[in-house]
């Protein structure tokens, strides 16, 4: 508990002290970070409104607070230079769409979620780690690792690592199968994407 | 003279090789990049022998594990998967020894014996709420540690067992050799309790994977490459002994 406070009251110093230099990246800044994009995620999913709002306001917080380009470059790692202007614009699109349905699809399973950080500790060049432990009534706790980036100059969440699995080498790792699978097409990306956007859109309306 | 039942694997064999990837050339670093990472240079036949096992998962294994869980109420899932925990934690203790870590080795030493005795045979965790806290390793673990690298050369998929490495396939034997249950006792009646602890060991991982494995499913875009990416990073991780200490709880949900 004392460790939130201190992190909330640095990220709010850091907040108030938002100068066009950022100085704020320190392990309390993103434990502060965190701590404020959880809660805001945690309200809109526990909230009553329609789902295709819930899903909007989650869109928002995502998009503001996860390098969403960022990642989804590096994902496609090597494929990205050798994509078109509009095979980028394509995947770019399906990717930020894909992270978010992966959300609204379970938001009936994501509901009552409790949170604490419990770490923040520096991992060099790459920004902050955040450990965090998140909890469903009745079941044990997970613990989610959010890699914090201050490149940009403002905390962006750019990996998420649960029980020591990064999300975006694994990602990366199945994308590049597709491809290769597909002949070394990015459109047999594109494809597995679309399809499994739908997916996840018919999950969405099932459970929801 | 090769007789034809010796043909057929030599055969097979050739099959094998000629369906190898092959080494991207030097002149295009970031795929071989990429084909370091992805470490699976068997992958076709990688990928067919995950298919049966994919099979068998859901024909036989995942049923099990469906049935151990509605059958058996969650307080006593929970007091087994105790007791073939603590029955791991001899094997761990050499092991850790193996890997130069005695402080680790005395603790599950005391660890063993606390469960064994407070804990009832291990039905309950007595140590863990004494601050000694699960630990697992493996021969493939302290072959990594001696290699002094946590990679454990290329990614293999065993029929029935699953994901692997060319390391940890061969620490396997060395494993069970090192575990003093192979040893311990004789007669039909042993056999059949080792027998049972190894299929409830099994299936009582794969209903703890049900969950996350499900997830996994419905998230990825390839399967295969999914669980070896995560194979990987898990393994890595307990090379390292990174992994949090997984407490297991008596009223949860399910």
């Amino acid at each position: 508990m004392r460790v939130h406070r201190r992190g909330l009251l640095a990220g709010l110093a850091g907040v108030l002290a938002v100068a066009p230099t950022a100085r704020a990246n320190t392990p309390d800044a993103a434990a502060a970070f965190i701590e404020s994009r959880g809660t805001a995620l945690k309200q809109v999913l526990d909230s009553d409104a329609p789902l295709a709002e819930k899903r909007e306001r989650v869109a928002d917080i995502l998009r503001e607070a996860v390098d969403v380009r960022g990642v989804a470059q590096f994902v496609l790692g090597r494929h990205w230079r050798t994509a078109n202007e509009a095979e980028r614009a394509e995947y770019l699109r399906l990717f930020e769409a894909t992270l978010i349905r992966n959300l609204s699809a379970r938001f009936g399973e994501l509901r009552g979620l409790r949170f604490t950080v419990s770490r923040s500790q520096p991992r060099g060049e790459e920004g902050v780690l955040v450990t965090t432990m998140v909890e469903q009534p009745g079941q044990a706790p997970v613990q989610l690792d959010w890699l914090v980036s201050f490149a940009s100059g403002r905390p962006l969440i750019v990996d998420l690592i649960a029980e020591g699995t990064s999300l975006r080498i694994t990602q990366r790792s199945e994308y590049s199968a597709v491809i290769q699978r597909g002949g070394g097409r990015i459109g047999a990306l594109l494809d597995a994407m679309r399809r499994q956007l739908s997916t996840l859109e018919q999950r969405e309306l099932a459970q929801n | 003279m090769l007789r034809p039942r010796l043909l057929a694997p030599v055969f097979g064999l050739a099959l094998l090789v000629a369906g190898c990837a092959t080494v991207p050339p030097e002149t295009d670093p970031e795929a071989r990049a990429e084909y370091f990472e992805r470490n699976d240079p068997l992958e076709p036949l990688n990928r067919a022998v995950f298919a049966f096992n994919e099979a068998f998962d859901h024909l036989l294994f995942r049923p099990a594990a469906e049935a151990y869980r509605i059958l058996i109420p969650r307080p006593l899932r929970t007091g087994i998967g105790n007791v073939l925990d603590n029955l791991l934690v001899p094997k761990t203790a050499a092991n850790q020894l193996l890997q130069g870590k005695p402080k680790e080795a005395a603790g599950s030493a005391a660890r063993f014996i606390v469960n064994a005795t407070l804990g009832v045979f291990g039905i309950f965790d007595v140590a863990s709420e004494l601050g000694l806290e699960p630990r697992f390793e493996d021969f493939g673990q302290t072959l990594a540690v001696w290699a002094g690298t946590t990679h454990g050369g290329p990614y293999l998929v065993l029929p029935i067992l699953g994901p692997s490495t060319l390391r940890d396939t061969f620490a396997l034997p060395f494993d069970v050799a090192m575990d003093p249950w192979t040893w311990v006792g004789q007669g039909d009646q042993v056999q059949r309790l080792r027998m049972g602890r190894t299929v409830t060991q099994a299936i009582d991982a794969r209903e703890q994977f049900i969950e996350p494995g499900d997830a996994l499913r419905a998230q990825s875009l390839d399967f295969y490459a999914a669980l070896r990416a995560v194979y990987l990073q898990r393994r890595e991780r307990d090379i390292r002994d990174e992994g949090r200490p997984q407490v297991r709880r008596f009223f949860d949900a399910r």
